[in-house]
């Protein structure tokens, strides 16, 4: 059976998931699952209420009311919890429900990602990707302030930090 | 308890306002909002699950060097009013004054520096300063912070920053917000095209001691609504910033109001010191308008006789359950009216 994603391998993975009296089946390749961001596939089964969620989320034919049961493994908070409370469980939740949370972070915050303080302990594994898009930021800046020589400047460092073997962020960001 | 006449015996150190802008500024106010990685958030967690996030908080708390000269309250060993006089003092939030098993305030004397445990999030950083006082205010609540994350496990993600109850804290978990008086833009009517002409979807403009556009004592809280996609230095420079814009409006509308009517302004200055040296029945409302009245008068150098830092101190002392607690027994309003009169004469004698 063809992986239903990439439509070219072979699917490995089969789910039969029954909800509300309807049948879904999804038949994925490893790859795919795991590009999908779903890598607690290698973990365990509990998972796969969140990989029918997040495969279910982006099918135009799923139903609505389809991730009603799902519930963060690491606290048992349900996102209908969080929309009856207004917080989430737990901050597993914030990856468990990422595929919801996400455009209701972009109304609140705007569409960006975190640019402020990290804990020791992260230490300099961001700082990389960090520096990048703050650099980016200055590069949008200088180039509506039409300060093209520093815009040069930025756009040259941007390059050489994205081509230094540690880079491992997204290349595009506007 | 002691630890809470202690900290009752001395007015925090923010109401000293000995700032320039103190009149204009009443305080501003920094908090940092954390939370212990995998641990269910407080609404989420059961008690013996608070107790033992508690339990491991605590004693690093401790060991802070920030925290050196602070002691700890559990909030189910003093009583409701004690829990309302810690909410007064904006050390701890009405939640936490009828939910409070389980949960701690840990406070510097002084009141410049707390920590409240297991509120919305596991820990709720707080510093207050007088004045605009934004950047110092962070500094003290960064470097508590650091001490803190050498010895506890943050819930921290790299895409989404630091992790909170609710999503709208989610990123810096940043709050930083600066109580500011404007008398000046109320009375000549220009408070709401200044709001709106200064219209940023990055901050929310409060009455004080309610919701829209009710201000009482002319008192606004500005505070950032956004806390993921920008550092802490512009947070706190942004409102910096926009607060000093709003001080310069303020300034303007009150010298438009001595050049067109100072006498007006001036005699309405002193009828409000005047009643409160005198009257024998006042409403906290009432109090609150009378006291920006005279507020504004120090600020304009019409009144001389009494100082920022005394009607900052009146501010705290005429809530209800201070007042209370300093007459040591429950009290109707009527009677709490009377008391409140009472302590303002004495005060300003």
């Amino acid at each position: 059976m063809i992986c239903q994603f990439c439509k070219k391998r072979e699917a490995t993975i089969h789910f039969t998931n029954v909800e509300n009296n309807k049948v879904y089946k999804i038949h994925i390749c490893r790859q795919c699952a795991e590009t999908q961001g779903f890598d607690e596939l290698k973990k365990s089964n509990f998972e796969m209420g969140n990989l029918i969620a997040g495969l279910l989320d982006s099918s135009a034919n799923a139903p609505v009311g389809r991730v009603k049961e799902n519930t963060c493994p690491n606290c048992g908070a349900s996102y209908v919890d969080f929309k009856r409370l207004g917080r989430l469980g737990c901050s597993q939740c914030y990856d468990f429900f990422k595929a919801q949370l996400l455009p209701l972070l972009r109304s609140i915050h705007g569409d960006t990602s975190h640019l402020g303080k990290v804990p020791k302990r992260m230490g300099n594994k961001v700082s990389l990707q960090r520096r990048v898009r703050v650099l980016q930021d200055e590069l949008a800046r200088a180039i509506e302030g039409e300060q093209y020589e520093r815009a040069a400047e930025l756009r040259d460092e941007i390059k050489r930090l994205m081509e230094s073997g540690d880079y491992r962020g997204k290349s595009c960001q506007r | 308890m002691s630890a809470l006449k202690s900290l009752l015996e001395k007015p925090a150190e923010w109401l000293t306002g000995q700032r320039e802008e103190s009149e204009m500024v009443l305080s501003c106010r920094v908090r940092l909002a954390r939370n212990l990685d995998k641990c269910p958030f407080t609404h989420m967690a059961r008690p013996s699950a608070l107790r033992e996030i508690g339990d491991e908080i605590k004693p690093i708390l401790q060991k802070s060097p920030s925290l050196e000269e602070a002691f700890i309250i559990n909030l189910n060993e003093i009583s409701e009013p004690e829990r309302m006089i810690l909410m007064e003092r904006h050390l701890i939030s009405f939640d936490m004054v009828k939910n409070f098993r389980n949960r701690a305030l840990v406070v510097q004397l002084g009141e410049k520096l707390s920590v409240m445990i297991n509120e919305e999030d596991h820990l709720r950083l707080q510093s207050m300063e007088s004045g605009l006082s934004i950047q110092q205010a962070y500094e003290i609540i960064d470097r508590l912070d650091n001490e803190i994350d050498e010895r506890l496990l943050y819930a921290f993600s790299e895409n989404l920053g630091y992790l909170t109850a609710c999503t709208t804290n989610v990123g810096t978990g940043l709050r930083v917000s600066a109580m500011v008086h404007l008398p000046g833009l109320v009375l000549s009517n220009e408070i709401g095209n200044v709001i709106k002409s200064l219209s940023n979807v990055r901050f929310t403009v409060r009455g004080m001691y309610g919701e829209g556009s009710e201000a009482m004592g002319n008192f606004f809280q500005i505070s950032n609504s956004i806390t993921l996609g920008l550092s802490e230095e512009e947070t706190v420079k942004n409102l910096e910033t926009y607060v000093s814009n709003l001080l310069e409006f303020e300034k303007r509308a009150r010298e438009d109001l001595l050049k067109e009517a100072r006498s007006l302004l001036e005699d309405k200055i002193c009828r409000a010191y005047g009643i409160l040296k005198s009257a024998r029945l006042v409403t906290s409302k009432e109090a609150m308008g009378l006291i920006s009245e005279v507020r504004m008068g120090v600020g304009l150098g019409i009144i001389n006789t009494v100082s920022i830092a005394d009607l900052n101190e009146l501010l705290i002392m005429i809530k209800p359950m201070h007042l209370q607690n300093l007459y040591g027994r429950t009290m109707g309003s009527r009677e709490r009216d009377r008391a409140r009169a009472d302590y303002i004469r004495t005060r300003l004698g």
